[in-house]
C-alpha cells in the first residue's frame, strides 16, 4: 500500500515514505534487472543490485552503499524504468533512515 | 576531478583571450570577431550541456554510473556556456534581445546551482521527518499511536458503562425493558412469578399493572447515539483528561507525526518542482536566445550580402 499524500493534497500524488514491512515486500519483489541503478543520476560508483538489496533492509551497510544513500536526492528517476513498478526511492529512503538512526546520514 | 580540470582550463583560456583581445583590439564589442567567437562557443557549450544529458537519460545502453558522469558534464558545460556568453557581451548590457537572453541564461544557471544545493539538503530533511513518522521497528507510528488511543478509549468506555451503583453492574447491556422491571421492594424482579391460574403462569401480576414496562426517558437517552456521560461537577471525573488518562499525550504525539508527514510532503514538492522550474527556464532561455539570434541575423545578413 502506497502512502499517498495527506488529505486535501492527495490529488497531486506525492508519495511519502514506506514502512519496513512494505520495504521488505518491495525487496522481495525486486527481479534484479538493474534498471533503477542505470537510471540513477546520483550513483557514481558501480554497485550491484544484489549488494544494494541485501544491505537496504538490515545488517551492516558498506561504505559504497552508504555514499550512494547519502547522494540519493529522491528525484524518483529510478521509479519509471522499473518493470515491476517498485519504488527504489522509498527503499533508498529507508536506507537513509537507517543511516540517520545509526548516525551516518548527513555526516 | 578530470571534469573540473577541463572546465578550469577552458574557462582560463577563454578569459585570457578576452583580456588579450580587449587590450589589443579597438573593436571589443559583441559584434566583433571575438564577440562572435564567444557567442558561437557559448551556444555550442549550452547545446552540449542540454543535449548530451537529455540524450544520455533516454539512451537504453547505459552503464551504472554513466548518468552521474553525464550530469557532471552537464553542469561543467553549462558553467562554460554562461561564462562565454557573458564574455560575448563585452560589458554591453543595453536592454536588447541579447541582454534578455543572457539574463535567462543566468537564471537558468542559478536555478541549477540552487537545485543542486536542494538535492543535497532536502533528502536529509525528508529522512528526518520520515524517521519521526516510523517506529523503531520501521512500522507506521500513526497506526501504533491510534491503536493505543483506541485501547484507552475502549477501556474508559467500559469504565464509564460500568459507572453505576453496586449490584447493578451485571445488568449493563441487558434490554431496557427487562431492567425497568423492578419489584416494589426494590430488588430485581424474577421472571418466574409464583402465581398461577388454571396451571398457566401469570406473567403480569395485577399489582404491577401500574408499572410501565417501557424504557424510562433516562434509559432511552443513555442508549441513544448522542448519549454523553456528564459527571457531577464535584466529581473527580470532571478534571481535564480524567476520563482518558494518557490519551492527551498520545493525541499530541499523533499531531506531531502528522506535522512531520506534512513537512515531508512539502520537501518532496520542493524536489519535484525545482526540476520543473529548471526545465521551464530552459524553454524561456531557448526562446530568448532564438529571438536574439534572429535579431542578430537580421543585422548581419544585409551587411554580409553587401560586401
Amino acid at each position: 500500500m502506497l502512502r499517498k499524500a495527506l488529505p486535501g493534497r492527495a490529488d497531486s500524488g506525492v508519495l511519502l515514505h514506506k514502512t519496513s514491512s512494505q520495504i521488505a515486500q518491495e525487496l522481495q519483489a525486486c527481479i534484479g534487472c538493474n534498471e533503477c541503478l542505470l537510471a540513477c543520476p546520483a550513483l557514481a560508483e558501480p554497485i550491484t543490485i544484489d549488494v544494494l538489496n541485501r544491505e537496504t533492509f538490515s545488517g551492516p551497510i558498506s561504505a559504497s552503499v552508504e555514499r550512494y544513500a547519502r547522494a540519493c536526492s529522491q528525484c524518483g528517476a529510478c521509479v519509471a524504468p522499473c518493470p515491476v513498478g517498485l519504488h527504489r526511492d522509498a527503499m533508498m529512503m529507508w536506507l537513509k533512515v537507517r543511516l540517520l538512526r545509526s548516525g551516518g546520514e548527513g555526516q | 576531478m578530470k571534469r573540473l580540470l577541463v572546465t578550469i582550463v577552458i574557462l582560463g583560456a577563454g578569459i585570457a583571450f578576452y583580456a588579450w583581445y580587449s587590450r589589443t583590439s579597438p573593436d571589443a564589442s559583441p559584434d566583433s570577431i571575438a564577440g562572435y567567437a564567444f557567442a558561437i562557443l557559448g551556444t555550442l557549450f549550452a547545446i552540449l550541456a542540454g543535449v548530451l544529458f537529455a540524450r544520455r537519460r533516454r539512451l537504453h545502453k547505459k552503464r551504472v554510473g554513466q548518468l552521474h558522469a553525464s550530469l557532471q558534464w552537464h553542469m561543467c558545460f553549462a558553467v562554460i556556456a554562461l561564462v562565454f556568453l557573458f564574455l560575448h557581451s563585452f560589458g554591453n548590457f543595453n536592454p536588447r534581445t541579447g541582454t534578455y537572453a543572457l539574463y535567462g541564461m543566468i537564471a537558468l544557471a542559478v536555478s541549477g546551482f540552487v537545485g543542486k544545493m536542494l538535492d543535497r539538503l532536502v533528502p536529509h530533511m525528508i529522512a528526518q521527518e520520515a524517521n519521526k513518522a516510523l517506529t523503531m521497528e520501521g512500522e507506521d507510528r500513526i497506526e501504533s499511536i491510534s491503536d493505543k488511543i483506541e485501547a484507552i478509549v475502549e477501556h474508559n468506555s467500559a469504565t464509564i458503562s460500568g459507572f453505576s451503583p453496586a449490584g447493578q453492574v451485571g445488568q449493563v447491556g441487558k434490554p431496557s425493558r427487562e431492567r425497568s422491571l423492578v419489584s416494589l421492594s426494590g430488588g430485581p424482579l424474577s421472571n418466574h412469578f409464583p402465581f398461577e391460574y388454571q396451571n398457566q403462569p401469570l406473567h403480569t401480576p395485577w399489582d404491577l399493572a401500574y408499572i410501565s414496562l417501557e424504557a424510562t426517558p433516562q434509559e432511552l437517552s443513555r442508549e441513544a447515539g448522542q448519549y454523553r456521560f456528564i459527571p457531577d461537577k464535584k466529581s473527580e471525573l470532571t478534571r481535564p483528561g480524567a476520563l482518558l488518562p494518557g490519551a492527551q499525550e498520545h493525541i499530541s504525539e499523533l499531531r506531531e507525526v502528522e506535522r512531520a508527514m506534512q513537512r515531508e510532503q512539502f520537501y518532496r514538492y520542493i524536489i519535484r518542482y525545482w526540476r520543473r522550474v529548471h526545465i521551464a527556464l530552459v524553454i524561456v532561455t531557448l526562446g530568448l536566445t532564438i529571438w536574439h539570434i534572429v535579431y542578430a541575423a537580421e543585422l548581419l545578413i544585409p551587411v554580409l550580402l553587401h560586401r
